[in-house]
């Protein structure tokens, strides 16, 4: 087929200088760099609030069993939160070789429907056993207040688990889960090509 | 110079066309490009020779321009150097050469993929490799894409 060859000739025609290899080694050191980063800066805000917690508990020597299951309720909100944060870096990088690009896609697919699993469930999860961890903590220092600074005090901090249940949160999965779907659809649409 | 040094040079422009035929956008196919080389580069002491060294860079490549809308939509085009921009401009594009790469862009993304790799000179078994198609429906679309563009080239009375 001529327009076979010409097509070659033409395609390979396109020249640009190949950049110096040193800009790649640069960039590819700051990305891995910046990554780590990332991951340790969450893990030390996770350790920093788990220890500030932890001196609460040591500092205040709290007497009911509540409060401390409210703390550790707090704790494990935090750590169900950031683990699948520390657990996607790896998802994709996990394969051996590099896959086939129909795999890849459906891999990219399983992948981003994960995300949106973890967007919407844990972040409930995490939202309850807050509200629960922190309830449960205020509890013995509410009912050691008179009754009216009680009830203020219990009705700011159920206003405050309210708005982030029925306003933040729904608005946090939405945002998230639009971008997700987006590109699911995407996805999807690049691996019904193969198909076709 | 290193292993991967030779492969660099070797193999850039291969790969800055198969991205430029897959965006039709120079500074964006270098950005691919250059994402290409630094998995190649992160994945280089793990490759075993499965497949040849050229059919893992490109599957590379490939996987790296399909997952690009993710890119368009998370974040404005990125920080990657850009102190090569006077020589791009400098680069003299010929119209068909410009049209070429045009048409292509405007195939649908796995074709685009496909018809980059066949004027790349891969065969078809390769390809097939590559995207994960049989060798059979690769064959097909070859011929399907290679006519739609010649359709084009000729109506345009290049």
């Amino acid at each position: 087929m001529e327009s076979n060859i010409d097509l070659k000739k033409i395609w390979t025609q396109q020249k640009i200088e190949t950049p110096k290899i040193e800009i790649l080694y640069a960039k590819a050191n700051k990305l891995k760099s910046r990554s780590f980063l990332k991951l340790i800066a969450v893990n030390i805000i996770l350790l920093l609030t788990a220890i500030f917690i932890g001196f609460i508990w040591y500092y205040y020597q709290p007497e009911l069993v509540t409060t401390k299951m409210g703390i550790i309720c707090t704790i494990l909100a935090m750590i169900i939160f950031l683990l699948p944060y520390n657990s996607q870096f790896s998802l994709l990088s996990k394969t051996k070789t590099e896959p086939n690009s129909k795999e890849y896609l459906t891999q990219l697919i399983k992948l981003k429907e994960k995300q949106t699993f973890q967007d919407t469930t844990i972040l409930s999860i995490y939202f309850i056993m807050l509200s629960i961890g922190i309830g449960l903590y205020l509890f013995e220092y509410v009912s050691k207040m008179t009754l009216t600074w009680g009830i203020i005090t219990s009705a700011i901090t159920a206003l405050w688990f309210a708005i982030n249940w029925f306003y933040f949160r729904p608005r946090v999965i939405k945002k998230k889960n639009a971008k997700l779907n987006k590109l699911l659809i995407e996805f999807e649409k690049l691996n019904n090509q193969m198909n076709d | 110079m290193t292993n991967f040094e030779t492969i660099y040079k070797a193999n850039w422009q291969k790969v800055f066309r198969l991205c430029m035929g897959y965006v039709n956008d120079i500074d964006v196919a270098k950005d691919l490009a250059q994402e290409t080389f630094i998995k190649v580069w992160t994945q280089l002491p793990k490759f075993r020779n499965e497949s040849s060294i050229g059919t893992w860079i490109f599957r590379i490549a490939s996987n790296t321009c399909l997952r690009q809308i993710e890119k368009e939509s998370k974040m404005p085009r990125s920080e990657f150097p850009r102190e090569i921009k006077e020589e791009i401009l400098e680069t003299n594009i010929e119209k068909d050469i410009k049209f070429l790469y045009q048409c292509i862009s405007e195939l649908q993304e796995v074709e685009r993929i496909i018809i980059s790799l066949e004027l790349e000179d891969m065969n078809q078994k390769e390809i097939a490799e590559i995207v994960g198609l049989s060798q059979g429906n690769v064959r097909v679309k070859i011929h399907r894409i290679k006519e739609k563009l010649t359709q084009k080239f000729k109506k345009n009375g290049i």
